[in-house]
């Protein structure tokens, strides 16, 4: 045999093998997508930023700004593992319907997590201007929750006005800019059932934000009146009890 | 017939391979609008600057960027031949109006402050209302505005079209020799996405390349801190809050959102981007002009109503006129941040360093004709 048919050969071997490698590949399951959409509420009942309602002290109050981060989403799998996504998202309840998209390996999963706020990690020393300008930690994509460098991005922004008594006008402003990696926290939801994601197929849920939980939960509550404004870049108490309190104002619902 | 050798067959295959994946790699046309006659501009992105996203059916070329920069300064673009672009636009207003409203070409005056253009390809909104949201639909508004330039598109395109020296410009530019409102706007506003300042003495401190003044840092430490005294507003650290609109992140020095900054209590006069959105909750909000060279551009905020920086400064001082809408920075509450006069003096030396004379006096930015 000549040297080239000997090349020839070799060549059509190669082609051979590396189709069987990919059908191989073929075999493992291509992933799923969890959807979480989300709804906001204000005691339970559907809420619109812009409306006015009643704080937990009788304050009338009305949202003009509602914003969050979160990072990342995990699944806790059958053997135990949390199976975590790279997505970032900027939930900006001034936007309807938002959704959280996200690629998890088809099976079955027993609990949800996700970040509120920006994992410490990418939260300080990454230059937003390195990131493509449609993702949600660039400069265009973070406007208006970034604060500095060394402090990082602003996880959670509830800002609007109030007034001390009812009836009068709302002017007194009400603005928390929660942030920090101390204040960086974990929301988890621990399922009854456990749920599946499908390969190639949508799992989606409903992920409801109380946002009077902000204010008052178990343990601690927070004043309007007397505490309206944080902005803790540099990781004021007020700012951290907040994330605390909001730990505890999620819901998941699954949806059919 | 003789049979081709196997190993001919093979080398040819290989060739073949090889020189396709080169096409595939650097295609010449990516869109149907790219226009492989004229030659593609790079533009240099500044350091510590994000990505600048320039829309696919615009690409920079060179022969697209000088066409744009001969439309932005052409008069015969306004109904009596008068004003160009330019005229409310003037380079040493760091291409910014002097004046607190234009005036067109009746007399007539509009109601805002033109704004000044330095970085504005990286802007996701324009004008002070944010009703336009590319720069192309931008351009399209003042040459037909009965206020501005007071001349109807077909009569503008008409005049270009007779011109000696434009069909042959828009044909190298965009393979066209019919000249159309939406390829003079795409040329402008090539001209403008290279309109890029990145060389002021701030720029050249981020860069290591100069010291800023003692003075001149007391000023940026203000600039970056939150405003407000820590025993009435948590978080405080009498400082100026300017970095919350006006953020360093990417050195853009806005965040281009929509704000009440507390100038007025109503707003029967000009809505601002309520009148866009048609959100209550909007009223009042102008959007985020960059700092940029904001030594040169007087007068200030969307109607020019200050002068001065000093006065700009002694505003934010005070905290502002409350509002349904103010913005919460606003310190309209707690009587404003309480800068002394030494401070308000540092601040206003730091906002001098954002001053870039290279860029206003750059040659290619100049009036062409």
């Amino acid at each position: 045999m000549n040297s080239a048919l000997r090349l020839y050969i070799a060549f059509l071997t190669m082609s051979a093998i590396s189709c069987n490698l990919l059908r191989k590949e073929d075999v493992v399951p291509l992933p799923g997508t969890f959807r979480m959409e989300t709804a906001l509420t204000w005691g339970g009942d559907p809420y619109t930023l812009g409306q006015v309602v009643t704080d937990h002290l009788g304050h009338p109050l009305r949202l003009d700004n509602l914003q969050a981060y979160v990072a990342p989403i995990a699944l806790r799998n059958a053997a135990g593992e949390w199976v975590e996504s790279d997505d970032v998202f900027l939930l900006d309840y001034s936007i309807h319907a938002q959704k959280m998209v996200s690629t998890f390996p088809a099976g079955t999963y027993d609990a949800v997590r996700f970040g509120l706020g920006i994992p410490p990690e990418i939260n300080t020393d990454i230059d937003p201007a390195s990131y493509p300008n449609d993702h949600p930690l660039s400069v265009l994509g973070s406007a208006g929750m970034f604060w500095t460098w060394a402090s990082g991005y602003i996880f959670v922004k509830y800002e609007g006005k109030y007034a001390i008594d009812p009836g009068s006008q709302l002017l007194e402003p009400v603005s928390y800019h929660c942030g920090t990696d101390a204040s960086y926290r974990t929301v988890t939801f621990e399922l009854n059932e456990p749920f599946e994601v499908k390969s190639q197929e949508v799992t989606p849920a409903l992920l409801t934000l109380d946002a009077s939980r902000a204010l008052i939960g178990t343990g601690d509550s927070i004043d309007i009146a007397v505490d309206p404004v944080t902005h803790n870049s540099n990781g004021d108490s007020l700012g951290a009890r907040m994330m605390d309190l909001l730990v505890d104002a999620w819901t998941l619902e699954f949806m059919e | 017939m003789k049979h081709w050798p196997v190993h001919s067959i093979v080398l040819i295959w290989a060739v073949m391979f090889t020189t396709g994946c080169d096409r595939c790699s650097e295609p010449i046309c990516e869109t149907a609008d790219c226009n492989p006659a004229a030659t593609p501009y790079e533009l240099e992105i500044p350091p510590f600057f994000p990505p600048m996203d320039i829309p696919e059916d615009n690409p920079l070329t060179e022969e697209g960027i000088e066409l744009g920069r001969m439309l932005f300064w052409e008069k015969s673009l306004s109904a009596d031949y008068s004003m160009s672009c330019g005229s409310c636009h003037l380079p040493a207003a760091s291409f910014a109006d002097p004046n607190p409203y234009s005036t067109g070409i009746t007399g007539a005056q509009g109601i805002r402050n033109a704004m000044a253009i330095i970085n504005i390809g990286w802007a996701p909104s324009y004008f002070w209302d944010g009703r336009a949201v590319t720069l192309e639909e931008q351009i399209l508004e003042p040459v037909s505005h009965p206020d501005e330039m007071a001349l109807p598109w077909e009569d503008a395109v008409a005049r270009l079209q007779s011109s000696d020296v434009y069909p042959d410009l828009f044909e190298v530019a965009f393979t066209d020799r019919v000249i159309t409102p939406e390829l003079v706007a795409k040329a402008i506003a090539q001209f403008l996405r290279t309109m890029v300042s990145a060389d002021s003495k701030f720029d050249q401190w981020r860069r290591g390349e100069t010291n800023l003044t003692d003075q001149e840092f007391a000023g940026y430490e203000i600039f970056l801190r939150e405003g407000g005294d820590p025993e009435t507003t948590p978080g405080g650290q009498f400082g100026g809050d300017c970095f919350h609109c006006h953020g360093e992140a990417g050195l853009q020095f806005s965040d281009y959102l929509f704000r009440n900054n507390g100038l007025d209590s109503t707003f029967t006069a000009d809505p601002g981007h309520a009148a866009v959105t048609g959100n209550p909750l909007d009223s009042g909000r102008f959007k985020t002009p960059t700092l940029r060279n904001v030594a040169l551009t007087a007068p200030y905020m969307h109607d020019g109503r200050f002068e001065t920086l000093e006065e700009v400064v002694a505003h934010y001082n005070s905290g502002g006129v409350p509002s349904a809408t103010v913005d919460p920075f606003m310190k309209y509450t707690t009587g404003g941040l309480a800068l002394s006069p030494v401070q308000q003096a540092q601040l206003i030396a730091f906002l001098h360093t954002l001053t870039d004379t290279t860029f206003i006096h750059a040659q290619q930015f100049q009036d062409p004709h």
